[in-house]
């Protein structure tokens, strides 16, 4: 509970601190907008050219396209510090100072950085659910609502557990290896659009790789009404684990990282 | 001249120097090709188009390749104006214009050309349907060539007017964020331009995002035909003209006006 605390006053006092360029935080913020709303542009100008993509519509494309940013941008917004941030702080030996302190390297490494830009591309993200779930005719229940929370929950945690990789990568070589990173936006590109339209090495990579499928697709396609994979309704509520597996995975070896992590001294 | 052809060449030589970065970069651009062919695929599965799948992904895989290309990739400008070091530049017996334009354009010809020829060999090597196609004829293949060529001074021109917007506000990662977007829109690369509305088409095709890649591929896809190159051409010229012309000045009333960053 401690610890909660801590994380809010940190994000308080982290927020404090990006407002005092507010011209520049809000030209920034805009860039996002922009950017993120090309991405949506791009989706929609599919939509209008090929119409539907296998069994999906253009309303549920456009849910799934939500999905994605929604729970990509939150992940990067929160996790800021092992997303970005990571990479600087052990080139320039701060990761030091975490080590003395008496809480865990990760919980202060999330406590280091928050990117409340991110909140465009998320508003945008929002805006394509919203317009996606109204085009599919979606009837809400209290059970798909849940479930729609358990997959955003559940999917920052996978896009965390993969920007993990970079950070273990980097403790053991200082510098930041962007490859490792094209899995993460690889999938991110990837599963933009429901994974069933894929070729089998692509399903295979992300759903039992980096579980995109398991923790965005199924649930999405369940809220749809249009079950992918033939599973079983209650499977929807169980897939979404599998990022938090992946999670826990990245954080042991990342805790098994940290025991050879050696100061760059400077 | 010919300290001006040194730039060029120094900058040709650091650009060759990462060769870990050039490999990461193939493998991650051939990943990322990877999915957008498979993603087209699907959309073209029973449903044809007038234009040909195959041409899409021909563009698709001329757009990886050249990705390098797009992106304003010198960040050292921004840095050095923000940190006052361009006063060193300043004493330089050279044209600050003309000096940048060469270090833009040395490092997007050689940083695309070192990922452009492994890729392009990967992307042929590929199965049929998926790998990049033959391009229509010999004269559509260097036109396409020759159209790079010029569309490669195009951006470099619209990049050098971005740096000068630059030395005015300062904290520019805003702006650049979408200009890059801009960029990256209107060249193809998130979309081809072939796929947008038709009727957009017409008016995008004539912007100068557009002669960088989009006409070149359009000539080597054969998706227009040889007698439209002089009409090519002509935009690519005029844009050309108009970009310098505009960089330029804007370039001198940055040096009238110039503020220093201390520190």
């Amino acid at each position: 509970m401690d610890t909660v605390k801590l994380y809010l006053k940190s994000m308080k006092m982290l927020l404090r601190s990006q407002m005092q360029y507010p011209a520049s935080f809000i030209m920034q913020t805009i860039a996002q907008i922009v950017m993120e709303g090309g991405e949506m542009m791009a989706v929609l100008l599919i939509i209008d050219r090929f119409d539907t993509l296998h069994q999906w519509t253009g309303g549920n494309l456009l849910f799934f396209f939500g999905m994605m940013s929604v729970t990509f941008y939150l992940t990067e917004c929160f996790g800021r510090g092992v997303t970005g941030a990571f990479p600087s702080l052990v080139r320039s030996g701060h990761l030091d100072t975490f080590l003395l302190r008496p809480r865990g390297v990760l919980t202060q490494v999330l406590c280091h950085a928050i990117d409340p830009r991110r909140i465009g591309c998320i508003g945008v993200g929002v805006i394509s659910l919203i317009l996606g779930s109204r085009q599919s005719a979606v009837i809400w229940t209290a059970g798909k609502a849940l479930l729609f929370l358990e997959s955003i929950l559940f999917g920052s945690m996978l896009i965390l557990g993969l920007f993990l990789i970079e950070a273990i990568f980097c403790i053991h070589s200082v510098k930041s290896i962007e490859v490792v990173n094209a899995l993460t936006y690889g999938g991110r590109s990837a599963c933009q659009y429901p994974i069933d339209i894929y070729p089998r090495p692509l399903r295979i990579l992300f759903t039992a790789v980096a579980p995109f499928a398991l923790v965005l697709h199924v649930p999405s396609a369940f809220i749809l009404d249009k079950p992918i994979y033939s599973l079983p309704g209650f499977a929807a509520f169980l897939c979404p684990a599998a990022g938090a597996a992946f999670f826990l995975l990245m954080y042991g070896l990342f805790r098994k990282a940290m025991t050879y992590y050696r100061s760059t001294g400077s | 001249m010919k300290a001006y052809l040194a730039i060029f060449r120094m900058r040709l030589k650091m650009e060759t120097q990462y060769r870990g970065a050039v490999i990461g970069g193939v493998f991650c651009q051939m990943f990322f090709g990877l999915i957008l062919v498979a993603l087209y695929r699907a959309l073209y599965a029973g449903r044809p188009q007038a234009l040909p799948l195959s041409s899409v992904i021909t563009y698709v895989w001329l757009q990886q390749a050249f990705f390098r290309m797009v992106l304003s990739s010198d960040g050292d400008l921004a840095d050095k104006i923000r940190t006052g070091a361009i006063a060193y530049d300043l004493c330089r017996p050279l044209n600050l214009y003309g000096y940048y334009y060469l270090r833009a354009m040395a490092m997007k010809l050689m940083g695309s050309l070192l990922r452009a020829i492994p890729m392009l060999v990967l992307a042929i090597l590929l199965p049929d349907g998926w790998g990049i196609a033959a391009p229509q004829s010999l004269p559509h293949l260097l036109a396409g060539l020759f159209g790079l060529l010029l569309g490669l001074l195009c951006v470099c021109a619209l990049e050098n007017i971005t740096m000068a917007i630059t030395m005015r506000t300062l904290d520019s990662r805003g702006m650049q964020a979408m200009l890059n977007l801009l960029m990256m829109i209107l060249s193809g690369n998130i979309l081809p331009l072939t796929l947008f509305p038709d009727s957009w088409q017409k008016v995008i095709t004539l912007l100068p995002y557009a002669q960088l890649l989009d006409a070149p591929i359009r000539l080597y896809t054969g998706e227009w035909a040889l007698s439209q190159f002089p009409r090519v051409l002509c935009i690519q010229g005029a844009w050309i003209v108009f970009l310098v012309a505009l960089g330029l000045y804007f370039w001198r009333q940055n040096q009238k006006r110039i503020v220093l960053q201390g520190g």
